[in-house]
């Protein structure tokens, strides 16, 4: 009987104690929720979950360290069209063809464990990553010799201009007295050394945190520590920039356009660079099936999208103006041609523009007012991934609007998992989804990526980044012929991009809808020196590493 | 012994049921690792060329080809020597790695958590079928309702309130990550001022479903030939509460107890998420998202082993607690 008595008491003393010392606790820290930030700049990168040690530069679990800890030769801002800017190397030159690159190194650059940073570090990171398939993700197959210890040569045996961005900017450059003896493809690197501007402090699986580098070759930065937390997610990340515990998060915040007047210690700003698309499975040659392999359907639709009305109900005005030639606007302007009748998709609904297309190639408005042809009416499944609020908003959008031009619409909702398998084996009508950009602002990696057939592949393969499945000679010609061209030979390059567009217009494998902003929510009473549309130095974004690192390298705290 | 021998060989059988079908269910998932990291990886602003795909299917995709019989042989031989594979999405680390460092904040919460509003629901419980029809009735609607509301709202209008309006409380983690994890007095003060909202909406959650348990049993009980035997026998109240009535009305609480003890280590994934608690929900979800089936084979297991566990421990200890069952066997 007695040692029934027993639990109740101590069980309710304890619980009593948790809570005293709950709210006591809380009573000391004063309910401030900055307390814990310090004096770190406290970044969120959209890690979802606990981070896992992994500063291994190559491995695609890593969870920092690009662009901070471990510098490339250049960086290439992706946010402009722009030269390259020097880090690592202070000139880069190509030979006529193409086939050797000349690199000139910086001089008098140290590891951050005292050792010199030589042309060997640089051939060595090279060299091994041809040795080791498995971390090589830019396809490196040339050779690198040192000249001596700033210069070096890379040489291929075709013309490769447009891997220049990947191996300058793309790929960070290891210590060889330090890496000779570690699998590269397994090791994470728990004590990173490289050159770059911050060191690593502490790891702990809710956050880790970077200090600067009192003996960074371009002068230690003034910010001297970065925090990366970990949240459970977008909408945490919110919270958090509610409470004011971070500082910098890349992602939407509710009522986004107004940031400043709701917290008035943050600004938001905007860059755009996906390119939103309802991809098709265009190509009816490689097994798609349904009314959008009809390229008069992927117009209909192009002119049956109201974009105005499309930004602010499902994108909370972030997203800008698209090109149908897939050059970002405005900042690759200059590459459109000038066949290209509408540089820019329409900003309204063109219902009659889109019935017209429709009725020329044999499509006739049923009494539903859904077009039909020999017997097939044309409706649409749009697949979209479940919680992507946004695009299931967005298609709900447009399929109101499809339906006043005869287009039914309807969405599909499935885990991401799904969603990818189906765009993979080509097992779908339309995706919602975006298209993104290469490693330099140029829209040759776009076309090259998403048009070449060479990433394509039949219904039931495995399609790479072209699963549209579109195939055009033309247009893989093009592609091609641009690969042997140097990046700044504009005059020479124009008549290739005037193809590709040319086609690509006319073919629309994936349909414009609008290029999506990626918006950062940034502490702009504590720090200055953030990109703006003045100086737009690097891409905003915080998850985008290498641009980060440029843009820690600039602030300044406030006062 | 012979009572024993069966139990622990059914036991064995569920186990091995429950491997297979771990085993089983993640490959029914659609989509390959490697499209899920390369869709992360281009999401998170890397170029995704042709020859990045080429080179993460080679880092991670080595053994998919081999025929299933003997993916399944290898993992039964690996199990058994306790090695639950590698990680996909946080490769090279270890699984057991990955859970272990997630492991004990999830114990520890959620453990609490559900003694605490286990204690308080049956001891709540106890009190209010004593009373059966008074305003002590009250209490089991007020709490069910909390029940009743969905957990995440609960949670989201707490951490609203008591977080964000009045700053009790921290927002979001597990400590002050300024701190260093450790057995030092300001960590761990720091853990307790963290995990207290967290817990607290698990007990408000869980509260009901003990306290109207525990009523409902002890009101029966009251009625049972021997309570009113111990009143005619002239025993004082708060004796029969305590003696007659609670402990044998208390008996399906326990039962019921022990299994929820075995749900401790699948943890809460919601509080996870709201919270952006450290534990092994979070880790289940993204190995779910991830197609990581190494890493989800190897919560699965945690939590089979849990759940098989404390079931077994409940079936012995019955045996023990509850004299018919003993007579029985």
């Amino acid at each position: 009987m007695s040692p029934k008595n027993g639990p109740r008491p101590r069980a309710a003393a304890a619980l009593a104690g948790a809570a005293a010392l709950g709210l006591a606790l809380s009573a000391c820290s004063g309910g401030s929720a900055d307390s814990s930030s310090g004096d770190a700049l406290v970044v969120y990168t959209g890690q979802a979950g606990d981070y896992q040690i992994n500063f291994n530069p190559f491995s695609p679990t890593k969870i920092g360290a690009l662009g901070t800890i471990y510098e490339t030769l250049f960086f290439y801002n992706k946010a402009e069209v722009s030269e390259p800017a020097p880090l690592l190397a202070t000139e880069q030159a190509w030979n006529e063809d193409g086939t050797v690159l000349s690199v000139v190194l910086r001089d008098g650059v140290e590891w951050s464990d005292g050792e010199a940073f030589t042309a060997d570090d640089v051939v060595f990171t090279f060299d091994m990553l041809k040795g080791q398939p498995a971390i090589n993700a830019s396809g490196f197959d040339g050779t690198v010799e040192a000249q001596d210890d700033t210069h070096l040569t890379f040489t291929f045996e075709e013309p490769t201009f447009v891997k220049g961005p990947d191996l300058m900017g793309n790929t960070p450059i290891v210590p060889e007295h330090l890496w000779k003896d570690v699998n590269p493809v397994e090791d994470v690197m728990e004590e990173p050394v490289g050159t770059g501007a911050y060191l690593l402090k502490e790891f702990k699986p809710q956050a880790y945190t970077l200090e600067s580098n009192p003996e960074y070759w371009g002068g230690e930065p003034e910010i001297k520590e970065v925090r990366y937390l970990s949240l459970s997610g977008n909408q945490a990340g919110a919270d958090a920039i509610a409470a004011g515990t971070i500082d910098w998060q890349t992602g939407p915040i509710p009522d986004i356009q107004n940031t400043n007047r709701n917290f008035p210690n943050y600004d938001a700003y905007t860059q755009w660079q996906n390119q939103m698309v309802l991809a098709t499975c265009s190509s009816a040659e490689l097994g798609c099936e349904g009314p959008q392999t009809d390229p008069a359907v992927r117009h209909a639709l192009y002119y049956a999208i109201d974009r105005e009305q499309l930004n602010s109900l499902a994108f909370m005005d972030t997203a800008n103006d698209m090109s149908p030639a897939f050059t970002l606007t405005p900042s690759q302007d200059q590459y459109v041609s000038a066949a290209v009748e509408e540089p820019i998709a329409p900003t309204t609904a063109q219902p009659d523009t889109a019935a017209d297309l429709l009725e020329a190639a044999g499509w006739a408005k049923g009494d539903d007012g859904i077009y039909a042809k020999d017997g097939e009416k044309l409706t649409l499944t749009v697949e979209v991934v479940t919680g992507w609020t946004d695009y299931i908003t967005a298609i709900d959008t447009m399929a109101s609007q499809a339906k006043a031009a005869g287009i039914e619409l309807t969405a599909a909702q499935s885990s991401w998992n799904e969603w990818t398998e189906k765009k993979g084996s080509g097992n779908f009508q339309l995706a919602i989804d975006s298209l993104w950009q290469g490693p330099a602002p140029d829209p040759y990696y776009l076309y090259n990526y998403f048009y070449d057939s060479s990433s394509g592949a039949e219904v039931g393969g495995s399609a790479g980044n072209n699963y549209a499945r579109y195939e055009n000679p033309a247009v893989d010609e093009a592609v091609a012929a641009l690969a042997t061209m140097p990046l700044d030979d504009a005059a020479g390059r124009q008549s290739h991009f005037d193809a590709i567009q040319t086609e690509i217009v006319e073919d629309m494998p994936y349909v414009p809808i609008m290029t999506g902003g990626t918006t950062s929510i940034w502490n702009t009473a504590e720090y200055t020196g953030w990109p703006s549309d003045e100086d737009l130095y690097a891409f905003p974004a915080i998850w985008s590493a290498y641009d980060a690192a440029e843009i820690f390298k600039r602030l300044e705290p406030k006062g | 012994m012979n009572y024993f021998l069966r139990k622990l060989s059914f036991y064995a059988v569920a186990l091995w049921a429950a491997l297979t079908l771990n085993f089983a269910i993640p490959r029914l998932l659609p989509g390959d690792p490697v499209d899920i990291l390369l869709a992360k990886l281009q999401q998170r602003g890397g170029t995704v060329t042709p020859e990045t795909r080429k080179a993460y299917a080679l880092l991670l995709g080595g053994d998919t080809s081999d025929p299933l019989w003997v993916q399944y042989w290898d993992y039964l031989k690996n199990l058994a020597r306790g090695d639950l594979g590698t990680s996909v999405s946080y490769y090279p680390a270890k699984v057991s790695d990955v859970i272990l460092t997630s492991l004990p904040w999830t114990v520890v919460l959620v453990g609490v958590a559900t003694v605490i509003a286990a204690l308080l629901g049956v001891l709540l419980g106890a009190i209010v079928g004593w009373k059966p029809g008074t305003w002590l009735d009250s209490l089991v609607p007020s709490t069910t309702l909390l029940a009743a509301v969905p957990y995440f709202w609960l949670a989201l209008i707490l951490v609203y309130l008591l977080a964000r309006v009045l700053g009790w409380f921290p927002l979001q983690g597990g400590y002050d990550v300024v701190l260093t994890p450790g057995w030092n007095g300001e960590f761990i003060a720091s853990a307790i001022q963290y995990g207290f909202l967290p817990a607290l909406t698990i007990v408000l959650a869980s509260i009901g479903g003990w306290l109207l348990g525990m009523r409902n049993m002890m009101v029966s009980t009251l009625s049972e030939d021997y309570i009113l035997t111990a009143e005619a026998k002239g025993l004082s109240p708060r004796k029969i509460l305590r003696s007659y009535a609670s402990r044998n009305a208390v008996l399906p609480s326990v039962a019921g107890f022990a299994i929820s003890l075995g749900f401790v280590v699948s943890g809460s994934v919601i509080t996870e998420q709201v919270f952006s608690y450290p534990g092994i929900g979070g880790r289940l979800l993204g190995a779910v998202t991830n197609n990581d089936y190494a890493l989800m084979q190897g919560v699965f297991l945690f939590i089979t082993l849990a759940v098989l566990g404390a079931n077994l421990l409940v079936d012995l200890l019955y045996g023990l607690i509850d004299p018919r069952t003993r007579a029985r066997a």
